[in-house]
C-alpha cells in the first residue's frame, strides 16, 4: 500500500495556521458592499419589487429569444407525424375529375408531398386548358375570403345575411335565378332542386359560353330529348365537317382519340376528312380536303348536300363529297357548327339519309356535356330588366364578361336585389355582385359528373382548400339550412362501391338505352330544306372563333396557356381578326417583320350588327375564306389578374355570322409570334404522301436518298467520320411521331411545361424570339410556288424562294412537333467547349445545366434550333412577374426537376426524371423495367397516340416496330445526326 | 551595313542624323501632349466608360439585354471578336513575317502594329468572356486540374482550341514586342535624368532590362527577335485559321466551309492592315512623325491591301461558286439569301467594301495619297466587320428548319460594348503613344546610311 502524497496550497495549510480553516468557511473575503451598490435611494422608492424584477427578467429574455428566432412561415416544415400515405419523393396519383363549365376530363392528378403538379389522362384525354387547369389551383389572384361589396368577409356573416335575404324574397313571393354553366354533376343538380325546393320560385338556367343551343334544340325536335349525341368518329369512312371544329374545341371532349383511330395508312384505310368552313381550324387544317365558304353559305350547301343524297345534282364544289357520302352509307358522318337549330335539323336529316344513326353517331347514349339554352338566358335577362329577378347567384359563369348582350344583362343586374357570386376570382361579374363566395378549386374539391349517359366520373380534392373559399355544393346546402357536408352528400349519391368508383375515377352504369323516337319526318325536312338557299352574299362576313390556348377564357390568368402558341398562328398573349391576304390587300391592312423579326400588324375598327370593336389588330391568315374575318373569344378580359388583364380584345359581344364593316385605323400592333416563316421552302422537313400513293408503295414519299460518294452512291447513315455508340445492350429509348395523326393540338406542349417546369418569359420575350419551349409545334403551310413549277416555268431561284414564302391562300397544313432529337451523332455534344452537354449510355443527349458556361455554341450547331437559352433569370424575378415568381405558382414547380439559373441553356431531356424512377423502382422490385410504364410527358399527353416513346431494344415494344417502319424517317436525314427521335411521314386520304 | 539599290524611294526622309531620330522618338515621351491626343483621348475615354456600362449591366442582369434570340445566339459579340482579332494579323505579319523576308520598310511602323495587335487582341479576348452566359465560371474553359470530380474540357470544341490559340498569340505577340521595346527603353532611359523624372528613370531603368548596348547584347537581341519571328510567323496562320473552325466544323450552312481557313487568314491581313493604316496616318500626325512613316509605307501596304482585297474576293466568289456546284440546297439557299435576303444590304456593303473599292488601288494616285488611304481604310474596316456579320448572322438567322428562322436586331447595349471596345482600344493606344517609342528606332538606325534621304541623295 503506498502512501497517498499529499500536497498543500501553502505554507500555512502545511503550518495548520487557523486561518486556513476560517478562510475555508468564507466565500467572499472582503463584506459585499450590497448596501453600496443598493444605496440608490431611488431605488428604495420604486415600486418595483423582487417579484417584478423576475417578470422583467423573464419577459426580456423571452422577447429577445423570440426576436432571435425567424418566423417559420416560408420554410419547409418536416412533418412531425408522416401522413401514412405521403412519401416525401414518391409521388401519389389520385383519380379525380376535371369541369369548369367549358372543358371536361377524367383526369389522373399528380401530387408531390400533398401538392398537386401535374395532370394526365385518366379515361378521356386532356388538352392543354384542362393540363393547365393545375397551375389556375395555384393562381394568386383568386380570392381568399368570401367578399361582401367587394370588401373581405367572413363566411358566418355572409351566409347569414344571404339566407335571410333568400327567405325574405321567398317570403314575399319573389324569384330567385340560379345562372349557371352546364350542369354535368348529378348531385349538384339534386343539391339545386333541394334548393329550389326549400324557396320555391327558384329559376335554374344554364348557359354555355360557346352556345351549342342549335344543336341542342335541333335534337329535341328531331328526338325529343336535349342533348348531343356521342359520336363514333373512328367508325366513319367518311368525315364532313361544316364547321366543326371537332379535333380542336367542338364538343369540348377527346373525339380527336376516335378520329385518329380511323387514321391508318398501315391498314389501308383511312378515313376520308371534308372540313367545309370559313375560318382554318385545328380540323380544317387536318382535313384531307378543305373547301372555303362563307358563314352564309353554310346553310344553302348543306340543303344542297340534302337534295343530292336524294338525287338531285349537287352544288359542283360538293359533288365528290356527295358520291363518297353515298358510297359510305351508315359509314359516315356529317357534323356541323351552327347554333341555328333550322341548319342543325338539316344535319340530322343527313345523316339519317346516311343512316349514320346508331352507326356513328348516336342519341341513345347522349351526352350531356352542353345543356345552355339561349332562350332561357334571353328570358332571364328580360325578367332582370324588367325587375322580376329578386335574387341572383351565378356558378361557373361570367356572363357580364361572355354574353353577347352583356350590356343588357349588366343592366338588369342593376335591378336585382340580391347579387350572389361563386366565382373563384373577382371577376367582371363577381365585381358587380352584392356577395362573392368563393367556389373551391376543381382540385380542391369533391363532386362528380354525367358526361354522357350512363357513365359518371368522380371529383375528388387533391389538396386542402389554399384559401378560405367554400365549394357551390357546400354553399347551396348552407343557404338550404342544410347541415349535411357535400361529401356526405355525394357519398351517399354514390354509394355503390364508392371506394373502388372513387379509386378509379369513373364508373359506368349498365343502364337502358334511351328509346329513341323520330319525332320529324321526311316530308317536314323536305318543307323546311327548300328555305335555305344557296346564295352569294357579298361583303366580309364575321365568325366567331375559338383558341386552342384559351377557349371561353375563364384560364386568361394562366400564364402557361397565356404563352401557349396557336397551332395555326403560332402567336401567343393575343388574340386577333384573322383575314385572307387578298380580303386585307383591299381593306390595305398589312403584317410585317421589323428588324428584329418581330410580326406587326395593322389595326381595324371592327362593326358587327351595332356593335363596333375598335383597334382590333389583324393576322392575316393562310386559309381564312376570302371576305371573312374572325376572332377569338376568350381575350380582352379587364379582371382576370395580372397576366390576363388587358390581354387581346372580347370578341363575345359580336354576334357570330354576321356582315361586318371593317375600316383600317391608324396605329400598329406588335404581335408575339413564335413562328415568322410559314412554309416549308421547298425542303423536305415535312415529307408526306397520298393514302394511293401509299398503298402502291410503301416508302412513297420517303424514298431512300443516296448520296454520290467515291466509292459508289450510299445512304447518309453509311458516310459517317464518326465512331457509332453502341445501343445493343441496354435500353435504348427512342421516340416516333406520326404526323399523319399529329392534329396540333398542343396538349403535349403545357404537359412538357408542367413536367419540366420550363419558364414563362411573356409578350415582350417572345417577340424577341426568345420562348422557352422545349417542344414546340412547327406548323408549315403549303406554297403555290414549288421546285417543280418553278423548273417547268424557268423561274429563277431568286423569285423562286421569294414566292416560296407566301403561303398558298387555302394551303395544305402539316404540324411538326419538335423537340430535342437526341441525336447520337449530336452537333452539340463536340462543340462545348466544357462538355456541359454529352451523350447517354441509353441515347439520350445530356445537359448539365450546373457545368454549362453558356457560350451557346451548341444552340447555334443545332440544327433543329431546339436548344433555350435563359437570357435572364426567369424565377424570383419581378421583371418576370409570372408563375416563378410568385409564392403559390411556385408550388406548381416539379420537384424532380431544377429550377435553371440565367446564363445556362436548357432543353428536352426526354424526360429523364421519369426514366430513371421506372428503372429505380424496377432495380428496387428486382423486375425489368416496364416498357408500358415509360412515358415522357408529351407522349403521355398525346391522345390520338402520334408520339410513341419506348425502349427499341425491347422487340415486344412497339417503338420497335415503328422504327422499322416504311413511313420512318430521320428529320435533316443528310446530316446523319442519327437522332433518337424520328418522324413517321404524314399521309393524307386526298382524292 | 544594308545595301539598297539606289532607285529604290528613301524610307527615311528629311536629312535625319542618329541624333535626330533619337530626337523624334523620344519627344512624344518627354513633352506634354498636344491638344489633338487630349480629344482623341476624351472620346475614346468616354467610349470606353460606355463600353464599361454596358458589360457591367450584361453581366449583372444576363445576356438577355442583348439582340440575341433562340436562333441567333452569336451576332455582336462574335463578330466582334472576330474582327478585333483579324485586326491584330497585320501586326504579327509586319513583325515577324517581314522581318524573316527581310522588308526594311517595316521598321517604323512594325513597334505600332505590334501594339496594335495586342491591343486588338485585348478587346478580342473580351468577348468569349462576356458572351458567356455565366462569365463568372470562364475559368472552366481552361483545362485546370480541379475537385469537381472527372470535370475537364472537351478538346473536340474549337472554343477550346480558341482559348488555347488566342492566349499563344496573345503571350507571344507581347514577348515579342516586349523583346523589341528593350534597345528603346534603354535609349529613353539614357535620355531621363535621374533630377528631373526619378521614377520615370527608374520604371524605365527596368524595363529595360539592364541593357548596356554591348555587342553580346545587340547578337543576343537579333537571335531572339529571329527566333521568335520563326515562334509567330505560324501564329499569323493559326490562329485565325483556329477561329474560323469555330464555324468551319460547325453543321451551319455558310459556316460549314473547308474554304474558311485561308481565307479567314486573307480577310485578317486585309483587314489589319487597314487598321495599321489607320491609326498610323493619325499617329504620323498627331505625334508629329511625317518623316518616319512616309507615303511609301503607305504604298507598299495599300499594295498588301489589293493583294489580300482580292484574294478575299476571290474567297466569296469561290464560297458562291461551291455553293452552287455542291448541289446542297441548304448551301444554296444561304447563300442566295446572303445575297438577296433581308441582309442583302449588309452583304452590299461586305462586298462593296472589301472587293471593289480597293481595287481603286490600282491607281497610282488613290494608292499614294495619305486621305485617299484614309478614306479606304475605314471602308475597309467597315467591310470586314460586315464580313463577319454576314458570316455568323446571315448563316444562322436562316438555318435548316423555316421554322426558326428570324432576324436580329442590335440592342442599345450591344451597340454600347462594340463601341467601347473601340474606345478601350484608342485609349490604350493614344496612352501607348506618349509612353513608348512609338517606332522601332534602334532598328531604324540601321536602315539611315541606306534607306535615308539624305545619304541616298549622296550617292
Amino acid at each position: 500500500m503506498t502512501k497517498a502524497k499529499k500536497y498543500w496550497k501553502g505554507l500555512a495549510e502545511l503550518n495548520n495556521d487557523p486561518i486556513v480553516e476560517k478562510l475555508a468557511q468564507k466565500e467572499f473575503v472582503d463584506e459585499i458592499p450590497v448596501n453600496e451598490f443598493l444605496g440608490d435611494s431611488e431605488l428604495d422608492s420604486s415600486s418595483t419589487s423582487r417579484r417584478d424584477f423576475l417578470k422583467f427578467l423573464g419577459f426580456t429574455t423571452a422577447a429577445a429569444t423570440l426576436a432571435a428566432c425567424e418566423a417559420p412561415v416560408n420554410k419547409v416544415i418536416p412533418y412531425v407525424v408522416k401522413p401514412e400515405e405521403i412519401n416525401p419523393g414518391i409521388a401519389n396519383y389520385y383519380a379525380s375529375t376535371i369541369y369548369d363549365g367549358h372543358d371536361f376530363a377524367s383526369v389522373l392528378v399528380k401530387t408531390r408531398e400533398g401538392r398537386p403538379i401535374k395532370i394526365d389522362a385518366n379515361k378521356s384525354a386532356v388538352n392543354a386548358r384542362i393540363q393547365s387547369s393545375v397551375l389556375s389551383l395555384y393562381d394568386s389572384a383568386r380570392l381568399r375570403n368570401p367578399m361582401k361589396d367587394s370588401v373581405e368577409s367572413d363566411w358566418a356573416t355572409v351566409d347569414s345575411e344571404i339566407s335571410t335575404q333568400l327567405e325574405a324574397i321567398s317570403n314575399k313571393g319573389g324569384n330567385i335565378a340560379l345562372l349557371t354553366s352546364t350542369i354535368i354533376s348529378p348531385t349538384t343538380e339534386k343539391l339545386i332542386e333541394d334548393f329550389s325546393a326549400k324557396y320555391g320560385n327558384v329559376k335554374h338556367v344554364q348557359v354555355d359560353a360557346v352556345s351549342y343551343n342549335g344543336m341542342l334544340e335541333a335534337n329535341l325536335s328531331s328526338f325529343g330529348l336535349r342533348a348531343l349525341p356521342t359520336y363514333s368518329f373512328d367508325k366513319a369512312n367518311v368525315i364532313v365537317s361544316f364547321g366543326a371544329d371537332f379535333l380542336g374545341n367542338w364538343g369540348n371532349t377527346d373525339l380527336e382519340s376516335q378520329w385518329a383511330l380511323g387514321r391508318k395508312p398501315e391498314d389501308g384505310k383511312m378515313s376520308k376528312h371534308y372540313q367545309i368552313e370559313s375560318t382554318l381550324t385545328l380540323s380544317g387544317s387536318n382535313a384531307d380536303n378543305r373547301l372555303q365558304i362563307k358563314p352564309s353559305e353554310q346553310a344553302g350547301l348543306l340543303s344542297n348536300l340534302y337534295n343530292a343524297l336524294n338525287g338531285s345534282t349537287a352544288d359542283s364544289r360538293i359533288q365528290k363529297i356527295t358520291t363518297d357520302l353515298l358510297n359510305n352509307k351508315g359509314k359516315s358522318l356529317v357534323v356541323c357548327n351552327s347554333n341555328n337549330p333550322d341548319v342543325q335539323l338539316i344535319v340530322n336529316a343527313i345523316n339519317d339519309i346516311l343512316g349514320n344513326y346508331e352507326n356513328t353517331l348516336t342519341l341513345s347514349h347522349p351526352s350531356y356535356l352542353k345543356k345552355g339554352n339561349d332562350t332561357d338566358v334571353a328570358t332571364l335577362i328580360s325578367d332582370m330588366n324588367a325587375g322580376n329577378i329578386d335574387a341572383l347567384i351565378t356558378y361557373n359563369v361570367n356572363p357580364s364578361y361572355s354574353l353577347v348582350d352583356s350590356s343588357d344583362f349588366n343592366a338588369g343586374l342593376a335591378k336585382v336585389s340580391l347579387k350572389v357570386s361563386t366565382s373563384l376570382y373577382m371577376d367582371e361579374t363577381a365585381i358587380n355582385m352584392d356577395y362573392v363566395c368563393p367556389d373551391n378549386h376543381n382540385l380542391e374539391s369533391w363532386g362528380d359528373a354525367n358526361p354522357s349517359h350512363g357513365e359518371f366520373t368522380l371529383m375528388q380534392p387533391t389538396i386542402n382548400p389554399l384559401f378560405n373559399g367554400r365549394q357551390f355544393q357546400d354553399s347551396l346546402l348552407s343557404w338550404s339550412g342544410s347541415n349535411t357536408k357535400y361529401y356526405d352528400y355525394l357519398k351517399n349519391y354514390h354509394s355503390y362501391d364508392w371506394e373502388e368508383n372513387l379509386h378509379n375515377g369513373y364508373y359506368s352504369v349498365i343502364c337502358n338505352e334511351i328509346p329513341i323516337f323520330k319525332w320529324y319526318l321526311k316530308s317536314e325536312w323536305d318543307t323546311l330544306v327548300p328555305s335555305f338557299q344557296l346564295i352569294k352574299s357579298v361583303g366580309i362576313e364575321f365568325e366567331i372563333a375559338e383558341k386552342i390556348a384559351m377557349g371561353d377564357g375563364s384560364q386568361s390568368n394562366n400564364p402557361w396557356l397565356q404563352e401557349l402558341p396557336d397551332p395555326l398562328s403560332r402567336a401567343c398573349w393575343d388574340n386577333y381578326l384573322t383575314m385572307s391576304a387578298t380580303t386585307a390587300r383591299d381593306l390595305g391592312v398589312k403584317n410585317w417583320n421589323v428588324s428584329n423579326g418581330a410580326l406587326n400588324g395593322s389595326m381595324v375598327n371592327i362593326t358587327v350588327g351595332e356593335k363596333t370593336l375598335e383597334n382590333v389588330p389583324v393576322m392575316i391568315q393562310p386559309g381564312q375564306a376570302k371576305d371573312t374575318v374572325s376572332l377569338a373569344v376568350g381575350y380582352g378580359r379587364t379582371l382576370s389578374g395580372k397576366c390576363g388583364n388587358e390581354v387581346g380584345v372580347n370578341a363575345y359581344p359580336l354576334s357570330n355570322g354576321g356582315g361586318a364593316t371593317i375600316t383600317l385605323v391608324e396605329g400598329t400592333h406588335e404581335f408575339a409570334a413564335v413562328q415568322l416563316h410559314h412554309t416549308m421552302m421547298g425542303r423536305e422537313i415535312v415529307k408526306e404522301a397520298s393514302l394511293s400513293d401509299y398503298i402502291k408503295d410503301n416508302k412513297s414519299g420517303n424514298e431512300t436518298v443516296l448520296y454520290a460518294t467515291h466509292d459508289g452512291n450510299k445512304k447518309a447513315s453509311e458516310v459517317s467520320l464518326w465512331d457509332e455508340f453502341d445501343h445493343s445492350t441496354g435500353h435504348f429509348w427512342n421516340m416516333s411521331i406520326d404526323l399523319t395523326l399529329c392534329t396540333g393540338c398542343s396538349s403535349c406542349v403545357i404537359s412538357c411545361h408542367a413536367e419540366n417546369n420550363v419558364p414563362v418569359v411573356g409578350k415582350e420575350e417572345v417577340r424577341k424570339s426568345r420562348d422557352m419551349h422545349w417542344l414546340r409545334i412547327d406548323r408549315y403551310f403549303s406554297s403555290d410556288m414549288t421546285r417543280e413549277l418553278s423548273e417547268e416555268e424557268k423561274i429563277s431561284a431568286i423569285q423562286m424562294y421569294a414566292e416560296m414564302e407566301d403561303p398558298s391562300e387555302n394551303p395544305e397544313v402539316v404540324y411538326q412537333p419538335v423537340m430535342c432529337q437526341h441525336c447520337n451523332h449530336a452537333p452539340c455534344e463536340t462543340v462545348c467547349p466544357v462538355a456541359a452537354t454529352s451523350h447517354g449510355a441509353e441515347g439520350q443527349n445530356h445537359m448539365a445545366y450546373n457545368r454549362c458556361v453558356g457560350t451557346r455554341y451548341c444552340a447555334n450547331n443545332c440544327p433543329y434550333k431546339v436548344r433555350r437559352f435563359n437570357w435572364f433569370q426567369y424565377s424570383d424575378n419581378d421583371k418576370f412577374d409570372y408563375n416563378m415568381n410568385d409564392d403559390y405558382g411556385k408550388m406548381v414547380l416539379n420537384p424532380d426537376v431544377v429550377v435553371r439559373s440565367r446564363g445556362v441553356i436548357e432543353k428536352c431531356s426526354m424526360c429523364i426524371q421519369k426514366i430513371q424512377e421506372i428503372k429505380l423502382d424496377a432495380k428496387k422490385s428486382g423486375t425489368k423495367v416496364a416498357d408500358k410504364d415509360a412515358q415522357t410527358a408529351c407522349s403521355l399527353a398525346c391522345s390520338t397516340n402520334a408520339i410513341v416513346f419506348g425502349d427499341s431494344n425491347d422487340e415486344s415494344h412497339v417503338i420497335s416496330k415503328l422504327k422499322d417502319n416504311s413511313r420512318k424517317y430521320d428529320l435533316l436525314e443528310h446530316l446523319n445526326t442519327a437522332p433518337s427521335v424520328f418522324y413517321q411521314t404524314k399521309i393524307r386520304n386526298k382524292a | 551595313m544594308q545595301k539598297e539599290a539606289e532607285i529604290r524611294d528613301p524610307l527615311i526622309l528629311g536629312n535625319k542624323t542618329y541624333h535626330d531620330i533619337t530626337k523624334d522618338i523620344s519627344r512624344p515621351l518627354e513633352g506634354k501632349a498636344n491638344k489633338y491626343w487630349w480629344i482623341l483621348f476624351s472620346l475614346s475615354f468616354v467610349l470606353f466608360i460606355w463600353g464599361v456600362c454596358s458589360m457591367a449591366y450584361t453581366i449583372g442582369t444576363g445576356i438577355g439585354s442583348w439582340g440575341l434570340n433562340k436562333t441567333v445566339n452569336w451576332a455582336w459579340d462574335i463578330t466582334n471578336f472576330v474582327w478585333w482579332i483579324g485586326i491584330g494579323h497585320a501586326g504579327t505579319l509586319i513583325s515577324a513575317v517581314l522581318l524573316l523576308f527581310r522588308q526594311k520598310w517595316r521598321m517604323s511602323i512594325n513597334r505600332s502594329a505590334e501594339a496594335m495587335t495586342i491591343f486588338g487582341v485585348a478587346q478580342a479576348a473580351l468577348f468569349p468572356l462576356i458572351h458567356m452566359g455565366r462569365p463568372w465560371l470562364a475559368y472552366w474553359v481552361f483545362p485546370i486540374p480541379n475537385q469537381f470530380g472527372s470535370l475537364w474540357v472537351n478538346f473536340n470544341s474549337p472554343l477550346l482550341w480558341d482559348v488555347f490559340a488566342i492566349s499563344t498569340y496573345f503571350s507571344v505577340s507581347v514577348v515579342f514586342w516586349y523583346i523589341g521595346l528593350i534597345p528603346d527603353f534603354a535609349m529613353i532611359r539614357d535620355r531621363m535624368s535621374v533630377k528631373t523624372a526619378p521614377m520615370k528613370k527608374q520604371l524605365y531603368s527596368f524595363l529595360s532590362f539592364g541593357w548596356s548596348g554591348k555587342a553580346k547584347h545587340w547578337q543576343r537581341f537579333e537571335e531572339v527577335s529571329l527566333v521568335l519571328a520563326g515562334l509567330a510567323t505560324p501564329l499569323v496562320f493559326s490562329v485565325h485559321s483556329i477561329v474560323s473552325m469555330d464555324f468551319a466544323t460547325a453543321v451551319i450552312p455558310g459556316w460549314h466551309t473547308t474554304i474558311f481557313p485561308p481565307y479567314f487568314v486573307l480577310g485578317a491581313l486585309f483587314s489589319g492592315f487597314a487598321m495599321v493604316e489607320t491609326l498610323l496616318i493619325i499617329v504620323r500626325k498627331v505625334v508629329s512623325l511625317e518623316s518616319y512613316i512616309t507615303i511609301k509605307h503607305i504604298e507598299y501596304m495599300n499594295v498588301i491591301i489589293l493583294l489580300t482585297g482580292s484574294l478575299v474576293g476571290t474567297a466569296y466568289i469561290t464560297e458562291l461558286f461551291m455553293s452552287w456546284y455542291s448541289g446542297v440546297e441548304f448551301e444554296q439557299y444561304a447563300f442566295l439569301n446572303r445575297a438577296t435576303g433581308p441582309y442583302w444590304w449588309a452583304y452590299a456593303i461586305m462586298m462593296t467594301c472589301n472587293v471593289l473599292t480597293p481595287q481603286l488601288y490600282w491607281f497610282g494616285f488613290i494608292r499614294r495619297s495619305f486621305l485617299w488611304t484614309f478614306i479606304l481604310s475605314i471602308f475597309v474596316n467597315i467591310g470586314m466587320w460586315f464580313e463577319r456579320f454576314v458570316i455568323i448572322v446571315t448563316s444562322l438567322h436562316r438555318d435548316f428548319l423555316p421554322s426558326s428562322w428570324t432576324m436580329f436586331s442590335p440592342s442599345f447595349i450591344d451597340i454600347g460594348i462594340y463601341l467601347g471596345t473601340i474606345g478601350f482600344f484608342f485609349v490604350l493606344f493614344l496612352l501607348y503613344a506618349r509612353t513608348f517609342p512609338v517606332i522601332a528606332q534602334a532598328e531604324l538606325k540601321s536602315i539611315l546610311k541606306s534607306s535615308g534621304s539624305e545619304y541616298k541623295k549622296k550617292k
